[in-house]
């Protein structure tokens, strides 16, 4: 303001022939003015803005279409997903009645094989029973028989004379025999 | 140039020497004189016609925007948006080119008031904002009869809802206000900042050359020269402003037309 009032009053003194009324347009310029107005106008709406605006269409219609598509797959994902847990789970429960079945089929096939061990283990034990006992008899046997001899040996040496041990075997026996039973 | 010479002190140049510009083609036809003014005005209407002509044709190639066709799409956007979807809504959108024209026509035209070698805005004349507020005065009053015929005038100046007494107050007003001033005030607020800002500029530039010259005082120069880096800048805002302004006065003069009741 300052500035515009020195400017007026510079203009009071030195230049006061030189006034002009800045408010009153020109008619050369307003007719240029208007021109290039008018000429900006008409390319504006037929020729500049048309492409620019055709482009801001189809990226608007391009964005919401790749939206949708975005949305559709992102439906699409869920259902996979919900599709994929879905089937995890039947296999999850297929794993787990699989192992199930495997231990009980493992389970049973301990059994099995204990119950068979057992048994060949039963029989062995009755073989080797009853071939001690078969050695025992013969061990028994033996050792009656040198007893037998042993004792008529003895006998012989304290009566000082032959004793026949056939003869005494009957002896021999009924006392091992008895023996046995107090044992 | 316009500093004093000698020891008269600071000498401010008159307003015709800031103002008017002698004609360097068609220098003996009243009508068609072709001076400074007329040539800012054709190149601020060049500029934004090759801007969007480039931008035009990239976009045909491409739909990711980039440089031009990224500032043109951005200056659509904010006359769309902040223009006509402020003053008129959606119906408003077939008037674009017209407000963007504006817009773009009055940016340039006042850039020229602060680009070195031309410091002079096409509109701190009187002339293109007449051109212009006519236009205006002509687009909202013929929206107005397009779109709600001879009511639009009855309804412009006898607005529903006013008691009818009041009417002997109100018509008058409104006509004054919506026929006359109208116009009269969109040019003059446009030329006079404009006029103000070219002003201040030669005002300080004047000063710093002055204080330049002057031994003693040249310590005061750099006050007025920092004066005149930001009125150049603050000009620059004042160029964006105006035309924003004018173009959304436009915008809601013909809101207004399209909707007088309202």
């Amino acid at each position: 303001m300052l500035a515009v009032l020195s400017t007026i009053a510079a203009e009071g003194g030195a230049h006061a022939e030189e006034v002009i009324n800045p408010v009153i347009p020109e008619n050369p310029e307003m007719i240029w003015g208007g021109i290039a107005f008018f000429l900006l106008l008409i390319l504006m709406n037929w020729v500049l803005l048309p492409p620019i605006k055709q482009a801001m269409r189809k990226r608007s219609e391009q964005i919401r279409g790749d939206e949708e598509a975005a949305e559709r797959a992102l439906v699409d994902s869920e259902q996979v997903r919900r599709d994929y847990d879905a089937t995890l789970a039947e296999a999850r429960a297929e794993a787990s009645r699989i192992v199930d079945e495997a231990r009980q089929s493992a389970e049973a096939q301990r059994a099995e094989i204990v119950r068979a061990a057992e048994d060949e283990v039963a029989t062995l034990r009755q073989a080797a029973l009853a071939e001690l006992d078969a050695e025992r008899s013969a061990a028994l046997g033996s050792l009656r028989t040198d007893v037998a001899a042993i004792a008529v040996a003895a006998a012989s040496k304290v009566v000082q004379q032959p004793l026949d041990v056939s003869a005494n075997q009957a002896v021999v026996d009924q006392f091992v025999s008895s023996a046995d039973s107090k044992a | 140039m316009f500093a004093a010479e000698g020891g008269g002190g600071v000498k401010f140049p008159g307003i015709k020497e800031m103002v008017e510009w002698p004609a360097f083609l068609f220098k003996d036809n009243e009508l068609l004189a072709f001076n400074k003014v007329a040539l800012i005005s054709f190149i601020a209407m060049a500029i934004p016609v090759v801007w969007f002509l480039v931008a035009g044709s990239k976009a045909k190639k491409s739909l990711v925007p980039a440089g031009p066709q990224n500032l043109a799409e951005t200056s659509i956007e904010f006359i769309e948006k902040q223009v006509i979807g402020q003053a008129i809504g959606p119906d408003g959108m077939r008037y674009l080119p017209l407000l963007l024209s504006m817009f773009l026509f009055i940016l340039f035209g006042n850039l020229f008031g602060i680009i070195p070698t031309s410091h002079f805005g096409a509109n701190a004349r009187m002339a293109n904002p007449v051109v212009l507020a006519l236009l205006t005065w002509l687009v909202f009053i013929g929206v107005g009869v397009k779109h709600n015929g001879p009511r639009y005038f009855k309804d412009a100046l006898f607005p529903p809802g006013v008691p009818k007494a009041l009417y002997l107050l109100v018509t008058p007003i409104e006509f004054i206000s919506t026929f006359l001033v109208r116009p009269f005030s969109l040019s003059v607020r446009l030329f006079a900042n404009s006029l103000a800002g070219h002003i201040l500029l030669i005002t300080f530039s004047v000063l710093s050359a002055t204080l330049f010259a002057k031994s003693l005082l040249v310590a005061v120069m750099p006050f007025s020269f920092f004066m005149l880096v930001a009125f150049t800048g603050f000009e620059l805002l004042v160029a964006f402003l105006q035309a924003y302004i004018f173009s959304l006065l436009t915008a809601v003069y013909i809101g207004g037309a399209l909707h007088p009741a309202h």
